[in-house]
């Protein structure tokens, strides 16, 4: 048994990660053959683990639904709205258009789906707000720093506010977006470039303990 | 008046939310037709570029944004695509994001509308199907595009197509453009730009566009939309004012907003804490 | 008499000055130079996966502007194509984009590459084509005698070797770090995130409130959401100690998949196997903001007393922890992506940032060979700092003296091809 669920797994993971490795140095066909035989295989996986995950989201609503806890109502919805857009997908035979006029997924996509998926990300705009006022507080002199980089992007990003800096501090032949260029072109690029090179070494170690085995919280410890 | 600042200070969050949703609401209705004069650098060299392509050149456009960045990186694309299809190149449309697939749909019936009805499918531009799996779809494309993609989105096989003539993967193309609201750009730059010196250019949100200047820096991007302001600029480039323009009023009401709020409550907490 | 002698002699000179004039450019035709194709070779093109042929042949005096070189090329059926053209000044090996360790940047050398495919539908690894190359300036022309060449597919790419070499020496200092992860304890500077995962689970036993777990919309390819994963361990096998309840909702199902499996495995070691429920961890949404609505639901309802958000996040980061912030939940926030780490500053407790995200399993388990692989992470950042610093003190050498070598080596070093 330790066999099948430990070796054999660490084993897979070991040659596979190798050989994907070596794929990267090798410029034959066979690796461009095997590289695409993995990807099709992911492709594969993904499709059954999203069955796998509807299965999942059904079961746990329909409990919730059978023993009416707190918010049931709720999980009706997850099943209406999986009949709404899957029924006329299934009529549509996956169609969106149907010559000129759109078919039962095509509106339902464009007048229900478009709309909510807008809504969702607008609700951003207003924490953004709420949340500026709420925490962005000058309480040290790096906050106070990172507010005059914070409030010069804020309004050399718009017509508004690069008209007002034209009033206000025109004099000082010194363009907003000279500036915001410069903040776009230097210390933001300086701090993204330490954290990517941070990121990349933290992920080829990551990797390096996934292949080698040392990382093996995926499969579950002995 | 201690405590109002303080009460001010911790203000309900929704009378914010009301405030801000008034300010969006009325240059919505009445423009106020700020006028965009300073364009972005990264935009003019995205512009620059596809100016620069020969006729027939062939662009790849990668359209992967869902409903949600819809409103911020649709006129983008639209007046990318306006400005490809006046050059004459030849575009090819996908997406790697299942939930774009409608927003491909609009491109798709917008294009014999409004946007270049004077151009034929299948010889100046062709929309491929939606494929899950981005990285085996970009690697893929770097080798040969038709193992990936042998029908166009209505079925019709494409490997004869004459907008494919002379293409069978992105080497054979003149430049690539993703505009996505997720890290999507990255992958079409490790796996395609770098891999197979593919040239590459993005359209991306507003908040994701300061993380992408190290690749302008390093030319592994040749341009960059950036939000809806990118779009105006894009718009006022090519010299046709669309839904990029006209947002570009409530964008600046709300900067300013954020301004006022910001600058209100450091004004209140330093108030409170010296006087 | 004499005049008319005088006529005869004007008319001869005239005669015999049109003769050389007319002479004189038809000897200029013939001194115009041209290419020399003895040395005309073509082989297979190296580091390739055998579709291309390496086309060379000495540059000269004939590569003047205006004149052209045009390649043919012809498969089994004799039948030739026209592969390209362009002018005689142009296509040096000088020119091609590969390192100095894998190419001779000759400068007196034409060199092209042809790829086949592109030219022959029947093509195929192993087959040969001749290759022929003519010249054109104005009315001259010349052209080379027909060679051949099989393009086969290579087994290294010589030009990616100072990435192997990089890879290697890493793998080493891995191995080496792991060997020795016994002999001492490793010092570890202090993350207040990851020190706090105690004090909100703490908070949430004693609240008698449940605790969210969210491993961010990645895949489990994705390095951030492998670390989630490690995190998520530890904090199972703490909230099934002190028998709180613990709720995972997850973007991705093979993500939901794997965690089921680590949470069981960690109710199981915290010896709570009765506790485990297989619905601690379920699928919601497949959809970024569907995700990102339905956990702000959950949240919202149920006034979680701790909310984990470590993975990967982009728009939706600030969506799940300013809801979150509202209930008054503890929270501690941990992403690659930077874009998004200002949103979960301003609205949580606690912010893991960069790779201390990737540290965090090592940190959390104090397990000696996790520990250790720390040690590989530093040895990189001190390589990559080193390089920095001696690459750009050696660029501006080679800038400041004009050494052209040097410009060349140290950028060539430093790329990947």
């Amino acid at each position: 048994m330790t066999l099948i669920k430990k070796y054999i797994p660490l084993a897979i993971c070991f040659l596979v990660g190798l050989m994907t490795l070596a794929s990267y140095y090798v410029p034959n066909k066979t690796s461009e053959n095997y590289l695409e035989v993995m990807n099709k295989w992911e492709n594969i996986v993904a499709g059954f683990a999203f069955l796998l995950g509807l299965f999942s989201l059904f079961f746990s609503h329909y409990n919730k639904i059978r023993r009416k806890v707190d918010g049931w109502g709720y999980s009706l919805f997850v099943f209406v709205g999986f009949l709404v857009m899957v029924v006329p997908a299934l009529m549509s035979h996956g169609k969106q258009m149907d010559g000129t006029s759109l078919t039962g997924l095509g509106w339902g996509y464009r007048f229900m789906f478009n709309a909510l998926s807008g809504t969702m990300f607008s609700v951003l705009a207003f924490y953004i707000v709420s949340t500026a006022y709420r925490a962005f507080r000058i309480k040290s002199a790096q906050a106070g720093v990172l507010f005059a980089a914070a409030l010069v992007l804020i309004i050399g990003k718009v017509p508004l506010g690069q008209l007002m800096w034209d009033k206000m501090l025109g004099w000082t032949h010194l363009g907003v977006t000279q500036i915001v260029q410069w903040l776009m072109d230097v210390p933001v690029v300086a701090g993204r470039r330490g954290i990517m090179m941070g990121l990349a070494v933290g992920g080829i170690v990551t990797a390096l303990k996934i292949i080698f085995g040392i990382e093996r919280q995926y499969m579950g410890k002995d | 008046m201690k405590n109002f600042l303080e009460k001010l200070l911790k203000i309900d969050r929704r009378l914010i939310f009301l405030a801000l949703a008034i300010l969006l609401v009325f240059p919505i209705v009445k423009p106020l037709g700020l006028p965009n004069l300073n364009l972005g650098s990264e935009v003019k060299s995205l512009y620059e570029r596809i100016e620069g392509l020969p006729p027939r050149s062939f662009v790849l456009m990668s359209l992967d944004y869902d409903p949600a960045t819809r409103p911020e990186l649709h006129p983008q694309a639209v007046a990318i695509l306006r400005h490809a299809f006046r050059k004459n190149l030849r575009v090819g449309i996908l997406t790697l994001n299942a939930g774009a697939t409608g927003l491909i749909e609009e491109i798709g019936e917008r294009i014999p509308k409004d946007i270049a009805p004077e151009k034929v499918y299948g010889k100046d531009y062709v929309i491929l199907p939606y494929q899950p799996n981005p990285v085996a779809v970009m690697t893929q494309m770097g080798m040969d595009l038709y193992q990936i993609y042998d029908k166009d989105r209505d079925g019709s096989p494409i490997r004869d197509m004459e907008v494919f003539k002379g293409i069978k993967n992105v080497k054979d193309m003149q430049l690539g453009i993703c505009i996505t609201g997720t890290a999507m750009l990255d992958y079409w730059i490790a796996y395609t730009g770098d891999k197979f010196k593919f040239p590459m250019a993005g359209g991306v949100t507003a908040v994701s566009q300061m993380g992408y200047a190290p690749y302008l820096q390093t030319g592994q991007l040749k341009g960059l939309v950036g939000g809806m302001k990118g779009a105006a600029d894009y718009e006022t480039l090519i010299n046709h004012k669309e839904k990029g323009t006209s947002g570009i009023d409530a964008l600046s009401l709300a900067h300013l907003m954020v301004i006022i709020l910001i600058v209100t409550a450091n004004i209140m907490m330093l108030w409170l804490k010296y006087l | 008499m004499l005049k008319t002698r005088l006529n005869l002699a004007v008319i001869a000179v005239f005669l015999a000055v049109s003769s050389v004039s007319a002479a004189a450019p038809a000897s200029q035709k013939n001194d115009l130079p041209k290419p020399d194709f003895a040395g005309f070779e073509a082989k297979d093109m190296p580091y390739d996966k055998g579709e291309a042929v390496l086309l060379t042949w000495p540059a000269g005096a004939a590569d003047v502007p205006g004149a052209l070189y045009q390649v043919y090329a012809a498969g089994a059926d004799g039948v030739w194509v026209k592969a390209d053209e362009f002018p005689a000044d142009s296509r040096f090996a000088a020119d091609f984009d590969l390192p100095f360790w894998a190419w001779k940047h000759d400068s007196t050398l034409h060199a092209m590459q042809v790829e086949l495919p592109s030219f022959f539908k029947d093509f195929k690894t192993g087959q040969e084509y001749g290759f022929k190359l003519k010249y054109v300036n104005g009315k001259t022309s010349a052209e080379s005698a027909e060679v051949k060449a099989v393009a086969a597919a290579n087994m290294f790419n010589l030009a990616r070797l100072n990435n192997l070499v990089l890879l290697v020496v890493t793998i080493i200092v891995f191995f080496w770090t792991v060997s020795h992860a016994k002999r001492k304890g490793l010092f570890i500077r202090r993350i207040a995130g990851l020190d706090a995962i105690d004090e909100a689970i703490g908070r949430a036993t004693e609240m008698g409130r449940p605790i969210f777990y969210s491993t961010g919309i990645g895949g489990m390819s994705a390095i951030p959401t492998i670390a989630s994963t490690s995190i998520l361990s530890e904090v199972a096998r703490k909230v099934a100690s002190y028998d709180t309840q613990l709720k995972v909702p997850h973007f991705d199902p093979i993500v939901m998949t794997v965690s089921k499996e680590i949470v069981k495995q960690a109710y199981t070691e915290a010896e709570r196997p009765d506790s485990y429920r297989d619905d601690i961890n379920f699928f919601v949404s497949q959809d970024q903001f569907s995700y990102a609505a339905s956990v702000d639901g959950m949240i919202h309802r149920e006034k979680p007393a701790a909310c984990f958000f470590i993975g990967h996040f982009m728009a939706e980061s600030l969506l799940l922890a300013e809801v979150g912030a509202t209930t008054g939940a503890i929270q501690i926030a941990g992403t690659e992506q930077e874009s998004q780490l200002p949103f979960f500053f301003t609205s949580c407790d606690y912010t893991l940032i960069g790779e201390e995200l990737y540290a965090a399993g090592a940190y959390l388990s104090k397990e000696p060979m996790l520990l250790s692989t720390l040690k590989v992470q530093d040895f990189g950042k001190a390589f990559v700092m080193f390089a920095v610093g001696a690459g750009s003190l050696l660029l501006l050498a080679g800038t400041w003296f004009n050494w052209q070598p040097l410009l060349k080596v140290v950028g060539h070093i430093f790329k990947a091809y």
